[in-house]
């Protein structure tokens, strides 16, 4: 005999497990710490890769500049000026990472425990 | 409104049936007009304004992710400005590449947004896109939408000046860079776009969450008359190019008209209805609004069984579309003779199923004169005992 509220659940589960809920399990696996750690380090590689190829772009843009004057410019200065920049770029990117990430894993967090929770349920529901 | 509901639910039992070929057939759609786009506006490599490639593309697009629809109309674009130029190759590779790493990488589900926007900003009708957006997406959605915008305003600085590049010696690599950078910095049209379309979705989101009645039809109105506003005040200030506020105000009244089908679709309320209740526990006291979604009755499918404890074929489903509640809920006039007479009919009905399966008639007694070894196995009264089994749950706890 086919039970109609376990056929809903387990309906409902499969579309969450098909769906985002195969993402959240991912994150689930971690904890908080090492999953905001990992995201943070990747978008510092994502940041610092992006500022490259914008200063990439930039350096050949003004090549001739740079070609005309590249004993007058204080190449000190001018990489200081650079790191100075990209530490600012990159800095403020981690910290949107970092809220970002943080307020996915809560989000993924809250929504595990309820797949448990229907989890559970469904078990209980098995044994009557 | 009873019989657009019946059509809403209609359509929704069609696309839940059917979502296996309509969600390929969508993306495939998608790939091929975003393909064609990118063709006839850049063609610069004439072999790629091809229709067997770009069907073939398309088609691989309806069974890959979503994803796979904004890479393959990047890899087209870069093919299509490598044959223009290698400097100008480089550079849109740059802006493609800063686009995914520092935003497709933490929200991989707006590509298509970000795809969306820069194909209809082609079709010089964007100012749709931050009410859809804001409707049916987050906040997050603005980024997405400045994306498109980017994006495109890229592209169109490049075919506006593909007649200089193309014309220039191979040694002046620097000067192609800087006439196309300088024309992408200097594009105020792009700045401003971006920021009316953020703040245009951050307020329709923003409306439309907010817990008062009619709020995506406020959210709705109120979007398209702030596009516009914001839209004629940059215009007034910096004279934006091919501005045409009849095209805005077509465009905004096809927005309302979108907006209010996706209300119908996601967010139909009745509030005749709405309840109020306040109640408490030991550390809350709450307030609460409960307003009803609008619904019809949906024919529901059930499946009439002849002999419990025996296969049952396709052939015994039947639709019951009967109404179930009292006769006296039901509207119209409420006739005690009727409604005895249709008790007794079913009574009766149910009554000779019974006599017939206590018999032994019915699709069951086909199995004593041997199994048909197509027919489906046999599930007995109860359940078999795999089924019941709850030791592969007990490992999960």
């Amino acid at each position: 005999m086919l039970n109609e509220e376990r056929v809903a659940l387990m309906t409902r589960m499969a579309s969450y497990e098909a769906g985002e809920g195969k993402r959240n399990m991912q994150i689930g696996r971690f904890f908080r710490s090492d999953y905001v750690s990992i995201q943070v380090l990747k978008a510092f590689i994502s940041a610092t890769i992006s500022f490259c190829m914008v200063f990439a772009i930039y350096v050949y843009y003004n090549l001739e500049t740079f070609m005309e004057n590249l004993y007058q410019i204080d190449l000190v200065a001018f990489a200081k000026d650079v790191l100075t920049k990209y530490a600012w770029f990159a800095g403020s990117y981690l910290v949107i990472a970092y809220l970002v990430c943080t307020f996915k894993y809560a989000r993924a967090r809250k929504n595990l425990h309820l797949y448990f929770n229907n989890l559970k349920k469904l078990g209980q529901m098995y044994r009557k | 409104m009873t019989k657009l509901l019946e059509i809403r639910e209609q359509i929704k039992f069609f696309y839940s049936k059917a979502e296996w070929i309509i969600t390929p057939v969508a993306k495939l759609l998608a790939a091929f007009i975003s393909l064609n786009v990118i063709n006839s506006r850049m063609g610069y490599m004439p072999r790629l304004d091809n229709f067997g490639i770009v069907m073939i593309v398309a088609l691989m697009c309806a069974f890959l992710p979503t994803g796979a629809i904004l890479l393959f109309c990047s890899v087209f674009c870069l093919l299509h400005l490598y044959s223009l130029s290698l400097e100008v190759a480089v550079l849109g590779m740059v802006v493609f590449l800063l686009i995914y790493l520092l935003y497709l990488r933490f929200a991989p589900g707006e590509s298509l947004v970000v795809m969306g926007t820069t194909i209809l900003c082609a079709w010089k009708i964007p100012y749709l896109v931050p009410i859809v957006m804001g409707l049916v997406g987050g906040p997050a959605s603005a980024i997405s939408v400045g994306c498109g915008v980017l994006a495109y305003a890229f592209l169109d600085v490049v075919t506006d000046n593909a007649a200089n590049i193309s014309t220039m010696a191979d040694e002046e690599t620097i000067v192609r860079l800087k006439l196309v950078v300088d024309a992408l910095l200097a594009n105020k049209q792009m700045l401003i776009l971006i920021l009316v379309f953020a703040i245009t979705t951050i307020v329709v989101y923003v409306i439309r969450r907010l817990p008062v009645d009619h709020a995506w039809t406020i959210a709705i109105i109120a979007g398209v008359i702030f596009n516009m506003v914001l839209l004629l005040v940059a215009d007034l200030f910096y004279e934006l190019v091919e501005f045409s506020f009849v095209r805005v105000f077509l465009v905004s009244l096809l927005a309302l008209v979108i907006g209010m089908v996706l209300e119908f679709f996601r967010f139909q309320l009745d509030y005749g209805h709405t309840e109020r209740v306040q109640f408490e526990d030991d550390e809350y006291y709450y307030y609460v609004k409960a307003v009803p979604k609008m619904m019809v009755p949906q024919s529901s499918r059930t499946i009439k069984r002849i002999n419990r404890t025996s296969y049952v074929p396709e052939a015994e489903e039947e639709e019951d579309v009967r109404d179930y509640r009292p006769r006296s809920r039901r509207g119209g006039e409420y006739d005690e003779a009727e409604e005895y007479e249709e008790f007794h009919e079913e009574f009766s009905r149910r009554r000779s199923q019974e006599i017939d399966r206590e018999l032994g008639f019915g699709f069951d007694t086909m199995s004593s004169f041997g199994e048909d070894p197509d027919r489906p196995p046999v599930r007995r009264r109860g359940g078999s005992a795999e089924a019941d089994d709850p030791g592969d749950f007990e490992e999960l706890f």
